[in-house]
């Protein structure tokens, strides 16, 4: 199941995609799921087809790994389709008890999947495409006119870098907890949900206590590395707009403009 | 209590990129009341191993008994098994949880469903075991010990359990001497006056080299050698040569063995002493 | 010659939280020459450690002063000096690595002293070179083994050009091919780099290259020479809960007996040499 997740998960290649800066991959993306709400016929949706495939298509990323980032979240997408089928008034087709389904509900639920998918695989192109570090950079970047207002956005990233790099670490420590508490009899899949909440406790306190303890040498740490807050910080890669970047805005807005333009 | 192990192999991630043999065909029998010793550099499969003997893992392929039981058969109850393999962890001080060292050390004891009278003696013979005081120690908070009394907690947790076969991997890591020498007087002490059988990983050849009966080497998911330690440490170019050592007493036997003085082998500062007393006081008889 | 580092009698006392007073260091005198490779022994809880946090004003002393290249630790203005002149490397690889990226990481340092990018860029290929690490400048650090992540961190200090790299007990947590890969790292800085280097340990075996090795005990250091001085004393390091090499005490022990062996054998080879000679 874990596996399965594409959301968040990085491919490293060299293609156009890749290599756009990431400020203009967040807003791409920005304006895309945007566009995505705002189409609202069935006909809309082939230009955020072709959009899509164009990325898609520059990127390398093969559609099946995109689609299987869709796996975990089948559940969710089912739910709406069925929601939306039973819930929405209109012409009756096929009543069973109390529930009834309309001719409106199923279009409204096949209108509702196609939006929920193309949100998934669009959000995953851009994880997919983007480095976690690019990623971190691109939304500090992009934040940074907001800190006159009060948006902490080097803090923002620092805590984000730190929780990407925190997670494979917690994930094995867990797994070892886990097995040392199951060697001394834990049993963590058996019995009520009062009884498993229980047994998570011999699992959750050393835990947090190892993440509070990783916590504190951390930040020794990168005090000792000389680390006092964002400003003055320089850094080693510099986010730098090129032609590529302002070819992908005139495609972004252009295709803006077609979302639009196919509203009225 | 013994163990026997069959055709064991285990394959990490199958069926993806990253699959891996981390145990390739592993088959050994260890008898009631020896005293092993687990050897191989990071990555060879140790951890994998040990993993199997409590059932914590599932075999690939392969069987695993203990005694005459197939501890992977569906009519093996598996804490019937953990309660008779005790598998002490590396830093086991990470899984203490606890508010008091007695409700911790009990954890074990209490998941096996006993009564209060006999926990309480299972805790008691546990701190006794590690060299700690019940009276002292029962009330105290054990994030509130030193880090080789936590250690020591930590391991009596899983001595709680009464098991009959001791497994402990590299109980000294990150101790001082003084705490390693500890640590392993106590598990030397109980292989002695209780019989268990002991399973010991570590990387240090001359703890090995003082305590076992046996020693498995391990490389690559493989046995390399299962032999006495006497056996194994002759063969020390091939041990080198799969990233491990031998003691340095054994070192200096075979160096000065090959400038033409023979002291035989040695395993321990202790050996090398006699022997190169006896092979210098004869050649000034001579 | 001159000082890298030098305290004079350096108080440290701390309340536990039991609310014990524990002296945990004692009035410490010590100097350390630049270029020096200089290791600290000690069993757990001597104060070692503590000793090395003072030695880049990551702690304090209660009294005495502690003086990096002339500067005093005390001294506010100064910090962020002191840190980029004495580097410090911690036991757990796993958390000092801060980036997701090993370049990321070794680049933290460099970035946070606001050293130019491109200028960075140098340094961050040079660090990783140093320490044997280049080709997994692209790597995620989690999937390293313990000694190469050790290596990430030092690379990550070099960066920021120290002249001194403190190293508390950095191979306590790895295994045996994981501590000869950062002694040896360490030994190659020391030797081609000419980087002062403070080595906190309990491992008798990283000491024996040492130039000079002190020994502490609550708070104090009780014995300090030439690893040939400190080694051959065996009867007062174990007396100190620490080892020594299996050679020297196999040469202690020859001695007891009446054979006449120099007291300050350290390595197998040198032993070889002696008894032959005896045969």
């Amino acid at each position: 199941m874990i596996k399965d997740i594409t959301i968040g998960q990085y491919i490293p290649a060299d293609t156009p995609v890749h290599n756009l800066d990431p400020r203009s991959k967040i807003i791409i993306t920005f304006v895309f799921i945007t566009a995505l709400f705002l189409v609202n016929t069935f006909f809309g949706y082939i230009y955020i087809l072709a959009f899509m495939g164009i990325a898609l298509g520059l990127s390398k990323i093969s559609p099946k790994y995109l689609f299987r980032g869709l796996k975990p979240l089948v559940f969710i997408i089912v739910l709406t389709a069925i929601l939306n089928i039973f819930m929405t008034e209109g012409e009756i087709i096929y009543k069973l008890w109390k529930l009834t389904i309309t001719k409106e509900g199923l279009i409204q639920a096949a209108f509702m999947c196609i939006r929920l998918v193309f949100l998934i695989t669009g959000a995953s192109l851009l994880t997919l495409t983007t480095s976690p570090i690019a990623l971190t950079d691109g939304i500090e970047k992009l934040l940074n006119p907001f800190k006159k207002i009060g948006v902490p956005a080097h803090e923002l990233a620092m805590m984000m870098t730190i929780a990407l790099r925190f997670i494979p670490t917690l994930l094995e420590e867990t797994d070892k907890i886990m097995k040392a508490q199951m060697a001394r009899g834990a049993d963590f899949e058996s019995g009520n949900m009062i009884a498993r909440a229980k047994a998570m406790v011999p699992l959750l306190v050393p835990l947090f206590i190892s993440a509070f303890r990783r916590a504190d040498e951390l930040a020794m740490a990168m005090e000792a590395r000389c680390y006092r807050g964002g400003d003055k910080r320089t850094r080693m890669k510099q986010l730098k707009f090129e032609m590529r970047d302002i070819y992908a805005s005139i495609i972004t807005i252009a295709f803006g403009g077609l979302i639009i333009w196919s509203r009225f | 209590m013994s163990i026997k192990v069959e055709n064991l192999s285990y394959i990490y991630m199958k069926d993806t990129v990253f699959e891996h043999k981390a145990l390739d065909d592993v088959s050994f029998e260890i008898k009631d009341g020896e005293f092993l010793g687990l050897i191989g550099h990071t990555g060879s499969g140790k951890s994998t191993l040990i993993q199997h003997l409590n059932g914590l893992m599932k075999p690939t392929s392969g069987k695993v008994f203990i005694d005459e039981d197939d501890i992977n058969s569906k009519t093996t109850v598996k804490k019937t098994i953990r309660e008779r393999v005790g598998l002490v962890f590396q830093y086991p001080e990470h899984q203490l949880f606890e508010e008091t060292v007695f409700r911790d050390v009990a954890y074990g004891p209490k998941n096996l469903g006993l009564d209060d009278n006999e926990i309480e003696n299972r805790v008691r013979f546990a701190l006794d075991m590690v060299k700690l005081d019940y009276n002292e120690i029962k009330d105290i908070s054990p994030f509130d010990l030193s880090g080789g009394q936590k250690r020591r907690v930590a391991i009596a947790g899983v001595l709680a359990m009464k098991p009959k076969i001791l497994i402990l991997d590299e109980p000294t890591a990150g101790l001082d001497p003084r705490g390693r020498d500890e640590i392993l007087g106590e598990i030397k002490e109980l292989h002695e006056t209780h019989k268990i059988t002991v399973i010991l990983v570590s990387h240090s050849m001359e703890d090995i080299a003082k305590l076992v009966d046996k020693i498995i080497v391990m490389n690559k998911g493989k046995i390399v050698f299962i032999d006495k330690p006497s056996v194994i440490f002759r063969e020390s170019l091939m041990l080198e040569s799969i990233g491990l050592g031998v003691p340095q007493a054994t070192k200096l036997a075979r160096e000065l063995k090959e400038k033409g003085l023979d002291i035989g082998e040695c395993l321990s500062i202790e050996d090398a002493k006699l022997q190169i007393l006896k092979v210098l006081r004869s050649k000034k008889n001579d | 010659m001159t000082n890298m580092i030098k305290t004079e009698s350096v108080k440290h006392e701390y309340t536990s939280h039991t609310g014990k007073s524990i002296m945990a260091l004692n009035g410490i005198d010590i100097s350390i020459e630049k270029g020096e490779f200089v290791a600290i022994l000690g069993h757990n809880g001597s104060g070692k450690s503590t000793l090395a946090k003072h030695f880049n004003a990551l702690l304090l002393p209660n009294s005495g002063t502690i003086m990096v290249k002339n500067i005093d630790t005390k001294n506010e203005e100064m910090l962020w000096e002191i840190r980029q002149i004495a580097g410090m490397v911690f036991q757990n690889p796993d958390n000092q690595i801060v980036a997701t990226i090993v370049e990321e990481d070794v680049a933290f340092g460099p970035e946070n002293l606001a050293v130019e990018s491109k200028e960075i860029r140098k340094r961050v290929d040079e660090a990783l070179k140093a320490v044997d690490m280049y080709e997994y400048r692209k790597h995620g650090p989690h999937l390293l083994s313990g000694g190469q992540k050790q290596r990430i961190a030092i690379a990550g200090i070099i960066a920021m050009k120290p002249e001194c790299i403190i190293l508390d007990e950095p191979t306590a947590m790895l295994d045996p091919s994981g501590r000869k890969e950062v002694i040896d790292t360490i030994m190659k800085l020391n030797q081609e780099e000419g980087i002062t280097i403070v080595l906190i340990t309990h491992y008798m075996d990283e000491a024996v290259n040492a130039d000079r090795v002190y020994v502490m005990e609550d708070g104090m250091l009780v014995m300090d020479g030439t690893p040939k001085d400190v080694f051959s004393q065996v009867e007062k390091m174990k007396s100190l809960g620490l080892d020594v090499p299996q050679v020297t005490e196999i040469c202690h022990e020859l001695r007891k007996e009446g054979i006449k062996l120099p007291a300050d054998i350290l390595t197998v080879e040198e032993m070889v040499v002696e008894l032959c000679r005896l045969k």
